[in-house]
Formats: structure tokens, sequence, C-alpha cells
């Protein structure tokens, strides 16, 4: 059982300030200063967890963050880890992954299913048709971890970006002496250490202290480096927040995580990494247990035997892996305090006590040839086992930053090879081990980034690795009745790796895909080497033939709310912004833009203010704001042939005061734009874009410039100017009250554009025809946008002006059966399709998608854009509801309204050829399935002839 | 040391000239022109930026008569010479946590810019393209080597560039100025 002792010297909690907290409903104490495991471990809780899969009792594995045995659900939280999250006053904590709470969870039946429950068993589940719908019922409410709640508490975590010269990732004593040395050559330095409290972890204390006053180095702690991108910019990733820090050079001093031993219950709760069990005692006060065994293979136990005995604590036994343990001081003392030493044996079986923790331990001999004699076992009392056997590099950051390792035999670890520029590797991590070895490799790697940064000069010898292997070749012991395991996260035993090899997925990559061997939260930090070694002895070769699974971030989990940040939403605003507001506008978005759906009026519903507004625009007069559309204007000798080249019509010809409409498509003939292009002068012209592809025309036609080499300029002024359709039969009477442009038909007729001043404002003034009556574009220059749109509104009032919005603007100009890009086209629709041949020049010596229309034409369009009109009274469908014919698809609804002034509901529709013909009745699946009857209709519905927006009278 | 501050300029008023031929025609209306692209220089009393090699934003005081005059000479259309329409939105950004609110909305170095090269900095801020132009203060305007910003936007971004910005502004204990 884990208790806590009297105060030790340096530990990080203050028994002075006691915190109250409950766990399962129960409460207890911790201390300030404590983690939730280090509290719960001190208050004697036998285990804290149930694993995924067989819902097995589990405690701290590691207590350092690399593990998923310590997960909570904190305060409405999900997957809190316990070993490094501080302790607060009033934590609610619950276990994760259990049924009726963690002592009665239901799930624990699963344990004894174990068999019935493979490796691969979840793709052999989904492999019959028939029971997949309840494998997946039955997956779906058994897994996952921790629950989201949609009423937690939103938490402000703005992420910032950070800067230096070199980072230095790790705070143990090669990276402290890398951040030094770094920054005692002039570099500011960064160093990020993801220990709660930067301790040094062993470097001298003056080096520890140098660097925290040192004002060239940002420190870092509590941070995880959690992804390396590309060009040194690593994620920082701590409690509140996320830094981009961008470098010029990276020290990689990530060291090692030590692995456990494989056998027999080793996931018991007291069964520990003695590094944890080391540090929980060192920080928190709290001993894993009274009477621990240590399992061994390294000089490392032997060290934690005697700083257990220096805190009162006598192991039971050292069992040691090894025939003979290093000649060094620390063995010859653990022998000299009568510690039971047991070479060359092997730790079989972990007893489970009544508590569910462990009680004993059963050893057997080891042979020299790695086979156990389970003959003769030995049986072991203890209340805890602490495994010492060996180390992974951690060095899943250095292979993200494109490093590569090799497989060590002398040290039975990866280690470095192949470094890009700017990326240097010290320490443990580079097979360094004792103190002095890893500040000396630190200090070389340190000054090395410094110079690679452009600061002082590389010093340093390379510094040698370690001669004595600090990890076991094959820690791993087999049992008949297995229980023994590699991956604690997915509960992977050893004949679960043994079986997929066999079963023919026998790479590194395919064994973790097929197994899920390192793809739980841990990331195989303690499973990884283990599931190579076993593959390796499966297929007979050396680790190092088998390679490393691809390393990417995250390293470690982390809070989607760290990727999130504030969420800034850009969003565009028109001039006009202020007086929609006012007017009573509801918002939509529009691409990133906000516009008026409608203007909510006192009494009036929705359909009835969008009824309203199109009412006003045919029988008097309306003003949109369409300043949203794109903008630009084309300047120079070439402007002409540019737009030739650019969009589908011809332009050159274009006579100076006329408009025409403009259809861009891309190389494959596919409509990806629309608008109206003006000849200002005979060198300018000025064209308009859809309001969601400005950004990306413009870019497109400044990529085509560039490459054309025509002498002309492109100005985008989509955000420069305002814009508005004042339209309705009216609008002339009323715009020529504000002008001093001619508006007679004989002065400007319909499709001209001519300058002039409306209210004051030089503005520019071009007749379109888009809602279907006779209208004026005016562009203004957007500082003058309110004004003018307050003019026209004041002149407008008196002659029944509403203001309409996009809702409006829609039925309007679906009514003139005009289409409107990416509503009524796809991804796939060429003019041919969209009934828009007429605005293709094909004669013109080239324009974009020219090629690839000499096919399609040749071809035929698969599918052709009609009017339809639904029957009398039938319910209106849902654009994108399918055109059925004999059963199978043969169209889709692309608009669909009701027209007030046509007493009809209409739309328009993608149809296959065969029942694209005006008068044929075609069936369309509506809401729920039913079946809606319509007719292929002429378009235009309204005007067909177009004569009130030419000449602003007739039907 | 002061807070950081964002202040929304209104009162100046701004325009913008590309072509082949900009940078000659613009240095005979006698605007001393930057030589380097992308940095910028004060001539009377305006503020020249060159953005690449042939365009230039200008900005100057409402009450200043040279912007005018060489807008009013631009509408003559010269050859080679095109307008810009500029309706940005500027702001000044100071104070003495001013690298930090930067640091939340921008992946520019902006500390490490040296002043002396008369920087001007196109990028994105906060998902919004900007002009930026950072200033030292005038003696006895700040503390040694505090720096100021200019900046600029898309007129239909500049009310969500100030809020956003304005939000870090204030969480970093400042101000955002100006706005009505």
């Amino acid at each position: 059982m884990m208790y806590r002792l009297e105060s030790p010297a340096g530990e990080w909690i203050d028994r002075s300030a006691p915190l109250r907290f409950t766990f399962e409903g129960r409460e207890y104490q911790g201390y300030s200063g404590d983690t939730i495991s280090s509290a719960l471990a001190a208050a004697g809780v036998p285990f804290m967890a149930r694993s995924f899969k067989y819902h097995r009792p589990r405690g701290i594995l590691s207590f350092a963050d690399h593990d998923s045995n310590t997960l909570f659900q904190v305060d409405g939280m999900p997957n809190v880890r316990g070993d490094v999250t501080w302790l607060r006053d009033g934590m609610r904590v619950t276990a994760i992954n259990t049924f009726g709470g963690l002592r009665h969870d239901q799930a624990r039946v699963l344990d004894r299913f174990a068999p019935l429950l493979p490796v691969g068993f979840y793709y052999k589940a989904f492999h019959s048709k028939r029971l997949f719908p309840r494998w997946e019922r039955m997956f779906r409410a058994l897994t996952g971890l921790g629950r989201v709640t949609l009423d937690a508490a939103r938490e402000a975590t703005p992420k910032r970006y950070g800067f230096c010269d070199v980072l230095v990732i790790g705070g143990g004593p090669s990276g402290l002496a890398a951040a030094l040395a770094a920054a005692q050559a002039g570099a500011q330095v960064a160093l990020a250490d993801e220990s709660p409290r930067l301790t040094g972890n062993g470097a001298p204390p003056t080096l520890l202290r140098a660097v925290q006053e040192s004002p060239r180095i940002t420190l870092f702690p509590a941070t995880v480096a959690a992804g390396y991108y590309a060009d040194h910019w690593v994620a920082l990733a701590e409690a509140g927040r996320m830094t981009k820090m961008r470098a010029r050079a990276v020290v990689f001093a990530t060291g090692v995580i030590e692995q456990p031993a494989v056998f027999r219950n080793n996931d018991l709760p007291g069964v520990m990494l003695a590094s944890g069990a080391a540090r929980l005692l060192a920080r928190h006060g709290v001993a894993a247990g009274r009477r621990p065994v240590i399992v061994a293979a390294n000089l490392e136990a032997y060290q934690a035997c005697l700083e257990l005995h220096a805190r009162g604590i006598t192991p039971a036994a050292i069992v040691d892996l090894r025939a003979a343990p290093e000649n060094d001081a620390a063995v010859s003392a653990c022998r000299a305090l009568g510690v039971n030493l047991l070479q060359s044996s092997a730790p079989f079986e972990a007893i489970r006590g009544a508590d569910g923790r462990v009680a004993g331990l059963t050893v057997a001999p080891l042979e020299p040839s790695g086979q156990l004699d389970a003959r003769s076992p030995r049986h072991l009392e203890c209340d805890a086992i602490l495994m010492s056997v060996g180390w992974a590099a951690a060095a899943q950051l250095l292979l993200q930053a494109g490093g590569t390792t090799r497989f060590s035999e002398e040290l039975q670890q990866f280690v470095p090879s192949v470094l890009p520029a700017g990326i240097f590797a010290a320490g443990r991590l580079n097979g360094v081990y004792d103190t002095e070895s890893r500040t000396a490799d630190g200090r070389r790697a340190g000054s090395q980034a410094a110079a690679h940064a452009g600061f002082g000069a590389p010093n340093g010898e390379a510094v040698a690795r370690s001669l004595r292997c600090p990890s076991h070749r094959f820690p791993i012991i087999d049992h008949p009745r297995a229980k023994n395991f590699v991956d604690f996260d997915e509960d992977l035993q050893v004949k679960d790796l043994e079986n997929a090899a066999q079963e023919g997925f026998d790479s590194s990559e395919l064994l973790k895909r097929y197994s899920t061997v390192g793809m739980g939260p841990s990331q195989g930090k303690h499973s990884n080497m283990n599931a190579l070694r076993i593959l390796a002895r499966y297929r007979g070769v050396g680790v190092e033939a088998l390679g490393l699974t691809t390393a990417r971030p995250m390293y470690h989990p982390v809070p989607m709310k760290l990727l999130a940040g504030r969420s800034f939403y850009p969003e565009r605003r028109t001039p006009i912004d202020a007086q929609h507001a006012a007017l009573g506008a509801v918002w939509m978005p529009a691409g990133n833009w906000r516009r008026p759906e409608y203007y909510q009026v006192s009494g009036e519903s929705r359909s009835q203010s969008i009824e309203a507004e199109v009412h006003a625009v045919r029988n008097a007069v309306g003003l949109i704001d369409v300043g949203t559309l794109g903008k630009i204007e084309v300047h120079g000798p070439d402007a002409g042939q540019f737009l030739d080249r650019a969009y589908a019509g011809r332009y050159s010809d274009l006579k100076v005061g006329m408009t025409r409409y403009g259809l861009m498509l891309d190389e494959s003939g596919v409509i990806i734009d629309d608008g109206v292009i003006a000849r200002m002068e005979e060198n300018l012209f000025y064209f308009t874009t859809t309001t969601g592809g400005s950004a990306t025309v413009f870019r497109e036609l400044q990529r085509w410039n560039a490459l054309w080499g025509l002498d002309c300029a492109l100005v985008n002024v989509t955000g420069h100017r305002a814009a508005f359709n004042f339209a309705g039969p009216s609008s002339r009477e009323i715009l020529q009250s504000l002008t001093d442009v001619d508006l007679r038909d004989e002065a400007f007729p319909y499709l001209a554009v001519r300058e002039g001043s409306v209210a004051g404002s030089a503005a520019r003034l071009l007749r379109v025809g888009f809602v279907g009556e006779l209208g004026y574009e005016i562009h203004v220059a957007a500082g003058r946008g309110a004004e003018v749109w307050q003019a026209l509104y004041a002149a407008g009032l008196r002659k029944g002006l509403r203001p309409f919005g996009v809702e409006a603007q829609r039925v309007l100009r679906l009514e003139k059966g005009h289409l409107i890009v990416g509503q009524d086209t796809d991804g796939l629709t060429d003019p041919y399709e969209a009934n828009a041949q007429w605005a293709v020049a094909m004669k013109k010596p080239f324009f974009i998608g020219q090629r690839s229309l000499r096919i399609l034409q040749a071809r035929g369009p698969r599918q052709k854009l009609m009017g339809i009109e639904l029957a009398a009274g039938a319910p209106l469908p849902k654009e994108c509801h399918l055109v059925i014919e004999n059963g199978a698809i043969a169209g889709r609804v692309t608009s669909v309204t009701h027209s007030r002034a046509l007493n009809k509901s209409i739309g328009l529709a993608m149809l296959s050829p065969d029942l694209a013909q005006v008068g044929r009745d075609i069936r369309i699946r509506g809401e729920d399935g039913e079946m809606l009857a319509a007719k292929v209709a002429p378009a235009p519905f309204y005007d067909p002839k177009n004569l009130r927006q030419k000449a602003g009278s007739g039907t | 040391m002061s807070a950081p501050a964002l202040k929304l300029c209104k009162q100046r008023e701004r325009a913008g000239l590309k072509g082949p031929r900009a940078p000659e025609w613009l240095a005979a209306q006698g605007i001393v022109l930057p030589a380097a692209p992308n940095t910028w220089a004060h001539s009377d009393t305006l503020l020249v930026a060159r953005l690449g090699q042939l365009e230039f934003f200008l900005e100057g005081t409402v009450a200043g008569a040279a912007l005018k005059r060489i807008s009013s000479s631009l509408e003559q259309r010269p050859p080679g010479v095109y307008p810009v329409p500029r309706e940005d939105w500027g702001f000044l950004l100071g104070g003495d946590r001013v690298h930090d609110v930067l640091a939340q909305v921008c992946n520019v170095n902006f500390a490490a810019l040296p002043l002396h090269s008369h920087p001007v900095i196109m990028t994105l801020m906060i998902g919004v393209a900007v002009l930026v132009v950072p200033q030292g203060l005038e003696p006895g305007q700040g503390a040694a080597g505090e720096r100021q910003y200019r900046i600029w936007c898309d007129p239909t971004y500049g009310a969500y560039l100030g809020e956003s910005l304005g939000a870090v502004v204030v969480e970093c204990g400042g101000r955002y100025t100006g706005v009505s």
C-alpha cells in the first residue's frame, strides 16, 4: 500500500496547506503541491483506474505524464492527466472508462472474456455484414475514454508566437548545459521542459542556477514540446497556452523514457517504474510500498535501492535479470545493507492481493539462453514492484525533425544517426549516460547550435557514448497464462503481438496497425521498444532490421482548447454595416462577410418581410448593398487582351462605356466565377466577381498576369468601394434627382456604364439586370458609402422604397432564371450544362478553358440546368433534393422558391439530358421521401423578354 | 513604462499608385522615394511606403496639401501610372507590452526588425492582410528603445481587426481608443 512519509527534505508539497477533494464521490485530503495521483496514492487508494479493454484495475506507472494509467474526469474535463495535474481545493475527480463506478465497474467481467477478444478481434468482428450493426453499437457504448460535457466552462487559452535563436528541449543536465553554452555564445535561448518544476534532474546546482539567472535564457517549465514542424517551428504546450516557437537551431535533450519489464500481471496497481517511484517519493513524500521488490537490469536499480533505504524503506529483494551487476559502489552498498540480491532471476508472476494491488512476486531462475526455469519458482512477499530494466530514447521529436536513428546493440537503444542542418542532440538521447558526460555533451551541442544560428564558434569534442549498457536486451518473460502486458493503454499481451505477426502483420508498421500497439494515449512510449523486441524474436532478426514507425505530432495529447486559441473569426463588413443594423437587418454569413439576410419589420414574419422586399423591387424601388462583390480594375494597353484570355467572352472589342457579362472558367472548362465587365476607358476595365470568389479570382489573375507578362496591372478595389443596386420601376426617377448623369435610355442604355456623381460623391453607375427590373449598380469610394446610401434611402422612402437583403435578391434573380455560381453550378459544371454557351467566344485565339471546352462540346452535356415549376399546392422541395426517374437519380434541384409575382413555385434543376425538355414532367423526392410533381419550364419565368430591365416597362 | 495602446487613426488620408512608371512619376512630383522595396520614407508631410518595386502607399494628414495634389494629378491618368484607391483603416499600436500583443496575433518577429532600415512589412495578422511600419518614438515620447507600429488593413476588415486586436490589448492591461 502506498503511504505518505514524514517530511523528506526538498519535497514539493506544503503540509501546512491541506486541500480537500473527492474521488469517486468520497472525500480525501492532499496538500498544496500534490498532484491528483500523488494525493490519491498518499491516501492509500488501492487503484485509480480501469484499463481500456479488459477493465483491469490500474495504478500509477510512470508518474511522469508518460502513461495513461491515471487519466481522470475532473470537474467536467475529460482525460485529465493525474500524474502532472496540480491538486486544487474542491476538485471533483472520477475515474474514466467505468460502468457503475471504479470499484464495481460492471465491465470488469471483460477480463474473463479475454480469450474471446484476441488481437484483431475488432477487425474480425466487422467482417460479418449481418452482425456489423450489433458490433458497432456495442463498441460505441463500450469504448472511449472520458466524457465530453457540453456545459463545461470555456477557458480562454490564447496562443502566441515565440522567437529564439536556439531552442533547447529538455531541462536535464545536457539540456541545461546546452542552453547555457548557447547563451554564453550570445544567442537568445528558449528552454522547454515538461516537468512541473525545473529541477535539473541531477544536474549540478550551480549549473541550474546559472541557467535560471541568465538574461538570455527564457524558461518554459511545465511545457511539452508537442510537435516539430518545418523550419524549426515547434509547438510548446503549457497548461493554458500554446507558444508557436520559431527557432534558428534546436537542441534535442529529450532524454530517455524508462521501460517496463513484461511479466504476468505486470499491470497490477503497485507495479511501477522505479524512476516514477523515486519522483513520487522525492517530490511528494509518498512511498510506493513498505516492502518493495526491485526488478533490475541496470545500475539505476541499485541507486534506487539506496535512495529508498535512505528514506527508511528496505526493499525485500533486488531481482536482477543479469548474471552479474556492475562492479560499482552502489551495488556493493546494497549488498552491505543486506538487501536480498537474486542474480539471473526474472519476475514470473505478480500476485494480486485482496484489495486488487500487488501482494507478492513469484520469481524464477533465468538461464543464459534467456529461458526461464519455472520448475523452481520462489515467492517473495511485497507490496510494490519497482521496475528498472532499461530505457528507450525519447526520439519522437527528433524523428519529426527529419533526424534518423540507428539501433545501438551496445546500448540497446536507438541513438541519433543523421541530423538535418540546425538540429542537434545531446545527453541520454544521444547515448551519453553519466552526469558529467551529459553536461559536456550538452555544452558541445549548445555551442554548435549557437554557431549554426550565427553566434560564436562550435566547441567541444564529441562525447563518447556510454560503455555501460543501461537496458536489458529482452526484459520480456513468457507465461503460459499470459496477462503479461506489453502495451498498458491497449491491454496488449505478448501473445497478441506474436499472433499478429503470425497472421502476417510482421513489419513494425503493420504490427502497429493490426494490434494497435503504440496507438493509445501514450503513443508507444512504454510499448514500442518491447514490441519491436518481440517482433524481432518472432522473425529471427535484429531490432535494427525492423525500424521504427513514423513519429508524428502530437508527442503528448494536447487539449483542443490549446489548438483553438482565441478562435479568431475574420469577418468583413461593408461600409453600410451600421445603417443595416439601424434598419433591423437580420444577419447571415456570406463567405467571410456579414450581409443582411432580410430586414426585420415589426409585425412581419421572416417570409412576410422577404415577400414585401421582393414586392417593393417589382413595384416601386428597392435598395440592396452589393458591396461584397469583388471589384477589380485592370489598367494598361493590354488590359483588353488580358481579359480575353482570362474570361470566356471577348472584351477587347467592348465599346468604352458599355458592359458585358463575364464567365470565368478553369483549365478544365468548369465555371468558377462570373461577373460584369465594364470598359471605362480604352485602357481601363472595371469588373466584378462573386462575393465568395473575389480573393481567389484576384490571386489567380495576378498569377496569370505574372506568367503572361502583358502590359497591364490589376488593382483590387473590393474593400475600397461601396456598391449598391438601386432597382425597381421608380429607380430612374429617384436616382435622377441625385445624380448629374443623364439616365434616359438614349443616353444611358441597358448594359451601359457611366461616371458622374451621386449625392455629391464621385460614382460609377452600371445598368444591370440581375433582379430583372430597371436598375443601377452604383459604386462609390468606401468612405462615401454611408452618405450615398442614406441619400438614396431617404429619396426612395417617399416612393415606397424598401431595403432588400440576400434572400429577396435570391427570389428576384430566380424569377429571372439567373444562375448563382456555386449554387446552380458545382465543381464540374461547364457552360454547356449551364446554358451559358452564349457567354463563350470560342473563336478567340486563346482563353483559359478553351481547349477543354472543345472536348466537352464534342462530348455533349451530361446534365442540363433547366427551369422547373412545381405543381400547384405542392410543398416546396429543398435545394439538392433529387429528381427521380424510373427509380434512378436523374437530377437535383439547385434553387427553388415560391414566387408571389408569378403565383407559383419555381426553381432551377440540373437534369439528365433526356429530361431536359420544356414541358417534360418530372418527379422530385422531397422531405421524408414524398414524391413531388413538377414540370420543366422555360426561363426566365418573369418578364421573359427582359423588357422591364431594358426600358423599365412591360411585363 | 506605458500600458499597450491601440488607436484607430481616422484623421488621415491615404492614396496609392502602381505601374511601370510609378517611381519616376512620383519622384517627378517632388516626392522623396524609399530606395529599396518594402521600405518607407518621410517626404514633406507624407509617409511614403514602397510596396515591392512598383507600388506605393502614401499617407498624410487630412489638412495636408501634398496628398491632395498627388491624388489630383493621378486623376489625369499619366501613362504607366495607375491609381490604387486606399480607404484603409489605420491603427497605431504602441506601449510597453506591444510585443506581447503582436506575438499573439502575428508570426513576424517585430522586435528583431532593425528600425534604421525603415522596413515595411506586408503580412497576415489574425487572418487579415496588413501593412505594418515599425517606428521609434520621438525623444520624450516614451522609454528608450520603445517602438510603435503603424498598421493598415482593408476597410472591410477594419472593425474585426480593431475589435480583435483591441481585445488583446485590453487583456494586456491597455486601451483601444478612437472608435465611436
